[in-house]
């Protein structure tokens, strides 16, 4: 009894192998593996209708593999054809003959059920698919709609407090100006929440575009930090560069690389006390390429930690004019170019920092000139 | 038109309050003679007779939108080769791709920074007039 339990559990690890073999397109070779198998089967006293089972159980597998139906018929023909092969050896006996019979007729009947049911399955889970799909597109049409239609006034009252701030309707008296400060930081807050709602809805429908090529790294930090410096000096922060990899260059789309600092030191910049300096460092670790942004600010609370990646999340103690949405982009743009993004915090000091590749390959000189990075947007 | 100088700029834009405000920015930080048209069928009556050396286009107009008017301006010989920007709302990457298949310098996005528009505008034209040469 052990002998045939020991054959059986063989055979169930040898048969879907086989057949697989053979259904892929294995010759003559492996439909005698068929024959051997059925061989070893009715030596080892393995009854034809523990074969049968084991070659529905792989049948079936090998079937739920499939996705294309013309590719279904042909694989089951073969599948049949392999069956048949391993039943020969039985046949050599009247009672294996009858029992050959009678297991392949149970067998295709249990086939068609259990294909049945799984057909049935795949429908519901498509329908099912199909339905988030309309949902997320529906979802991405009213972002689409809403941000247009918001923009075309946003336009107007932006663009009047600017040229307002600009001097252009002469001079407030310093009641009048620091409503007109009020009213343009506002309707900026305003302009950067519809312009990351277009970012992260292009994000998540896979229609943002990244033209990813080398760029170094130390360029890329020095223009991002002279881009944000001006910012900055408006809250009293101060950005420095402490120190970047020489040579070292990543894989990424300039612009987008450019929008995630712009990101990380507006963030930074917003949360640090006045006076202080926000630090840009870069170096090198097993391949990877880290810069890191560290702000002396109070630190990231505890209970946000968990969520600080996630839309619209700001810490309850943050009252800081974003859109609760830079970190989520952050973190997107970086993974959508092969990094990863990461903080550590602690109260006076924390890091945001994110790590790429570090791009390897020589080019030549004209390439290397051609990659030379482009700020602006 | 290669060689000419930024001096004239026709506007296409529905939106009065945006006209008025691109319009202002123009004037006053550029000094450009600006041509305000509500619609496309203004901008193509207009046209011949302003000569601009520069477009700006608004694209989402009621009736004949920005892209179209853009391919209408291109039958009348006095703009058939003027450079034209797009000022738009509309900056999905496969509307910024069919502006650039339409032959338009830039794309401006809005909500942009009228103070800045001026600055913008010359950098743009700037690139062309090197491109040209």
């Amino acid at each position: 009894m052990a002998a045939v339990s020991s054959a059986f559990e063989e055979l169930a690890d040898q048969y879907p192998v086989a057949l697989r073999e053979y259904c892929r397109g294995g010759g003559e070779a492996a439909l005698l593996r068929a024959y051997q198998i059925g061989r070893h089967a009715v030596a080892a006293g393995v009854g034809v209708l523990e074969m049968a089972a084991v070659h529905e159980e792989a049948l079936v597998a090998l079937l739920l593999d499939m996705i294309a139906l013309e590719e279904t018929a042909r694989l089951a023909k073969r599948a049949s054809e392999f069956f048949a092969e391993c039943m020969a050896p039985f046949e050599l006996t009247r009672r294996g003959y009858q029992e050959a019979h009678a297991a392949l007729r149970d067998m295709t009947q249990g086939l068609e059920r259990r294909l049945n049911a799984a057909l049935q399955d795949f429908e519901s889970a498509q329908d099912e698919l199909l339905e988030q799909k309309r949902m997320e597109k529906q979802k991405n049409d009213f972002i689409s709609l809403i941000s247009h239609e918001v923009r075309t006034p946003l336009t107007s009252i932006h663009g009047a407090l600017n040229l307002l701030k600009s001097g252009l309707g002469g001079e407030l008296n310093p009641q009048g100006q620091r409503l007109l400060d009020a009213a343009y930081r506002n309707s900026q807050r305003l302009v950067r929440l519809v312009n990351d709602l277009l970012d992260l809805q292009r994000i998540e429908s896979g229609t943002m575009t990244f033209h990813l090529r080398p760029v170094d790294v130390r360029s890329l930090l020095e223009q991002a930090v002279e881009a944000s410096q001006a910012h900055a000096g408006q809250l009293g922060i101060k950005i420095v560069l402490q120190s970047a990899p020489a040579g070292a260059r990543v894989r990424v789309d300039g612009d987008r690389m450019m929008q995630v600092m712009t990101n990380l030191l507006s963030n930074a910049a917003k949360f640090s006390p006045p006076e202080e300096t926000v630090v840009v460092d870069a170096f090198r670790r097993n391949g990877i390429v880290r810069v890191e942004v560290t702000d002396r600010g109070p630190g990231v609370p505890a209970d946000f930690h968990g969520r600080i990646f996630q839309r619209f999340a700001q810490a309850a103690s943050s009252d800081r004019g974003g859109s609760g949405l830079g970190l989520s982009i952050t973190k997107a743009l970086v993974e959508h170019m092969s990094g990863h993004v990461g903080f550590e915090s602690e109260p006076g000091r924390t890091t945001f920092y994110f790590d790429l590749p570090e791009w390897r390959r020589t080019v030549s000189r004209e390439k290397a000139a051609e990659n030379t990075w482009s700020a602006g947007r | 038109m290669v060689g000419r100088s930024l001096k004239r700029i026709l506007l296409v834009e529905d939106d009065p309050d945006i006209q008025t405000i691109t319009s202002m920015a123009l004037g006053s930080f550029g000094g450009f003679t600006v041509h305000v048209c509500g619609s496309a069928a203004e901008a193509i009556q207009a046209a011949a007779e302003f000569r601009p050396d520069l477009i700006l286009l608004d694209v989402m107009m009621p009736g004949m939108d920005g892209v179209d008017t853009l391919r209408a301006l291109r039958e009348i010989p006095e703009t058939v080769s003027t450079p034209v920007i797009f000022l738009t709302a509309r900056v999905q990457p496969a509307d910024v791709a069919k502006y650039k298949e339409l032959d338009s310098l830039a794309v401006i996005r809005k909500p942009f920074e009228p103070t800045a528009l001026v600055e913008t505008i010359h950098e743009i034209w700037t690139r062309h007039r090197g491109e040209v040469h």
